[in-house]
């Protein structure tokens, strides 16, 4: 045993000392899933609230303004102009100042009056389809629970004749950050842990030292795993603070237990680690292992469920996604934190982690060799 | 009896197409200093990587102390130094950090590594510089400690390629001061150089040219081959003013085989029929009319000069057939 990981306290003390030491490698390594965590979580909000928007009301009756004031208690609008003529209404969308225009003719309150159907008319700005698409389901539903309401008074019941009483489980008030956010962790810590050492040998290889450590007795596994260790404190480190960041800054309620959530973040990061390192033996050059790590990385990104659902996959790319550990993690860690999974009931996630972990490093360092040339 | 440290024989490496180690064999003697050298490219820190068990060589063997570089690289690496040619330093790491590391690579730990380290400093005197970071370091220091750290895990042998390439001449005489004590205590020592007055003080050196080893042996020895004073001749050292010129004037002369600048003279390979008045009329008449001329052996330099002549026209003679 102690042969086999000849050298390991050694090139630990060294990898240590310089990884403190090189503060710059220590910011770029934690500054970027910072920021990652904190702008996508903001950003990837998709709850679209207080949408600009514009109103025309002609009809300026009791009826009206009833109406008006329902959109507005939706939240999902806000009223930022009055208009004057459905010109002005057009253009206001067009010139991109308000998501939604409401116009109210002339004749609203008489049409209502006389048991006629009173037409509001909605613009909306369809140009991008997500806030389109809330702003036309918020109106639909809007205009629809007021005619209800009008028609449950005519009819003088009590209520409507069904009503669903919904149960959403688990994200209940459906808060886009709760499913985003960890997911934003998986892909936060894939790049900052890959980076950590696709460059760490290439970098002694291209300055020379790699090869005074070639012609001592340190061993392979001893170097790779003295090359790890000393990330995976640094990488874990993070992991904590993003959970912090998780729970505390976005206020997601993490439901499992914090222990299971440390255990695959532990997993995530090794087999992310040795991936690494994998690619820092392969690699001549610096430039050549930070190309390398995109080639994996991105896929991480796009095929890891994390913003689409693998479910709909072309199957290529679903396959790739297999590959990828951000999909497993990403899987995990929504079941722990949104669902309160345990971990015996994700054992199979938890073990294609682990299996790619110790698959990855037993590669790099059998494929590592003490020779040159 | 002197008893083999390093036995090389045959050893090979080509890259490609390109042989940049041809068949090689010599031997260096336990306790011994052997200087290597050859021009740059020739081959000198491939010999020593094949020897250092990180490269794989394409033909022949390499022994050291009976291991083989091949088979036995793993037990090779527990008994040798090796300061290659950028002394591979951690620019990170102090000076004393430099050192520890150093140790613990080869398992030394506690008390025997902060004695070891205290060794290698004094030894040194890199004690004022202990907390500064290598990449601190002037190139003397750093090639200090670039030796201490490759010494302490108390090496057999001790590779060091070119290990006084830019470094000042004071630094240059401590160096080999050091490297004498160490053969002394029975390291082998096999050093790479382009100084002559380095190869002077090496027990043996060997030289390589084109791939080649085309001499090796005591410089004492080399300086006696009949290739390098061939019979008729006689080696003459001219000191006078104006040298340049009267190396022009030295080259128009008959019976002036070789003349080559040496400093404030002139060493002239000449035939022995040539006479010391001849030379001074000759020089007489491009206005230099005081010189001092006497008879010397060849020096290491007129050695290697005139055996890779020698062996480039061999070559160019074969290639030729």
């Amino acid at each position: 045993m102690k042969k086999l990981f000849r050298g390991f306290s050694a090139i630990l003390y060294k990898e240590f000392i310089v990884m403190f030491r090189d503060r710059t490698a220590l910011f770029f390594m934690f500054f970027p899933p910072l920021l990652q965590i904190i702008a996508f979580g903001f950003a990837l909000d998709l709850d679209v609230k207080h949408m600009p928007t514009a109103l025309l009301n002609q009809d300026r009756s009791l009826d009206s303004r009833r109406l008006v004031d329902e959109f507005v208690n939706t939240d999902t609008f806000r009223i930022v102009r009055v208009v004057d003529s459905a010109d002005e209404l057009a253009a206001t969308i067009r010139r991109g100042q308000a998501y939604l225009g409401i116009e109210i003719p002339p004749n609203f309150a008489r049409e209502l009056r006389a048991r006629h159907t009173a037409y509001v008319q909605v613009l909306i700005d369809g140009s991008n389809s997500t806030t389109g698409l809330q702003a036309l389901n918020t109106a639909i539903n809007v205009t629809f629970n007021e005619s209800l309401s009008r028609l449950i008074e005519e009819s003088g019941r009590s209520g409507v004749p069904i009503e669903v009483r919904p149960q959403v489980l688990y994200n209940p008030a459906m808060r886009a950050p709760n499913f985003f956010v960890p997911g934003v962790i998986g892909t936060a810590l894939q790049l900052a842990t890959v980076f950590a050492t696709a460059l760490s040998i290439v970098r002694e290889r291209e300055k020379g030292t790699l090869e005074q450590l070639l012609v001592s007795p340190v061993s392979r596994w001893g170097l790779m795993l003295g090359k790890l260790v000393p990330s995976l404190c640094v990488t874990m480190t993070m992991a904590a603070v993003l959970f912090v960041i998780l729970r505390w800054i976005f206020f997601v309620p993490i439901h499992g237990s914090v222990i299971a959530l440390f255990v695959s973040a532990f997993l995530y990061i090794f087999a992310l680690l040795s991936l690494g390192l994998l690619i820092s033996t392969k690699a001549q050059t610096q430039m050549e292992a930070l190309q390398l790590s995109m080639v994996f990385l991105l896929p991480g990104i796009f095929f890891s469920g994390f913003i689409f659902p693998r479910e709909t996959m072309p199957w290529i790319f679903y396959a790739i996604g297999a590959c990828m550990p951000a999909t497993y993690f990403i899987t995990l860690i929504r079941a722990i934190v949104l669902r309160g999974a345990s971990l015996a009931e994700f054992w199979s996630s938890l073990l294609v982690l682990a299996g790619m972990g110790a698959g990855l490093f037993s590669l790099c360092a059998a494929r590592f060799s003490k020779k040159i040339g | 009896m002197s008893e083999a440290m390093i036995e090389i024989d045959g050893l090979t490496k080509r890259f490609g197409a390109f042989t940049a180690v041809d068949h090689v064999t010599f031997s260096v003697d336990k306790g011994s200093i052997f200087g290597f050298l050859g021009p740059n490219g020739s081959g000198k820190s491939t010999v020593i990587r094949m020897l250092c068990g990180i490269l794989e060589p394409s033909d022949g063997t390499a022994r050291i102390d009976g291991h083989d570089v091949v088979r036995d690289a793993e037990s090779i690496k527990e008994i040798i130094g090796y300061m290659s040619q950028q002394f591979s330093l951690y620019d990170e790491l102090t000076v004393n950090e430099n050192l520890l590391f150093a140790g613990k690579l080869y398992d030394l730990s506690g008390r025997p590594l902060n004695q070891r380290r205290d060794e290698m400093i004094a030894i040194t005197h890199l004690e004022p510089y202990l907390d500064r970071r290598a990449h601190l370091l002037s190139g003397g220091w750093r090639q200090r400690l670039a030796m201490a750290c490759a010494l302490m895990h108390r090496p057999t042998v001790l590779f060091l390629d070119e290990p006084t390439a830019g470094i000042d001449p004071v630094a240059r005489r401590e160096l080999w001061d050091l490297l004498f004590e160490f053969a002394g205590r029975g390291m082998t020592l096999f050093v790479t150089t382009h100084y002559m007055d380095e190869a002077e003080r090496c027990d043996h050196v060997g030289y390589i040219y084109m791939s080649k080893l085309i001499v090796c042996g005591e410089p004492d020895e080399l300086k006696k081959l009949p290739e390098v004073n061939p019979p008729g001749t006689r080696r003459l050292d001219v000191t006078c003013d104006h040298v340049t010129t009267a190396l022009q004037a030295m080259h128009q002369m008959d019976g002036v085989r070789t003349a080559t600048v040496f400093g404030q003279s002139m060493h002239l390979l000449v035939d022995e029929k040539v006479k010391r008045e001849e030379i001074e009329d000759k020089l007489r008449q491009v206005g230099i009319s005081h010189s001092e001329i006497h008879e010397i052996g060849p020096s290491l330099e007129d050695v290697f000069v005139t055996l890779s002549a020698k062996h480039a026209e061999g070559e160019k003679q074969k290639e030729a057939a």
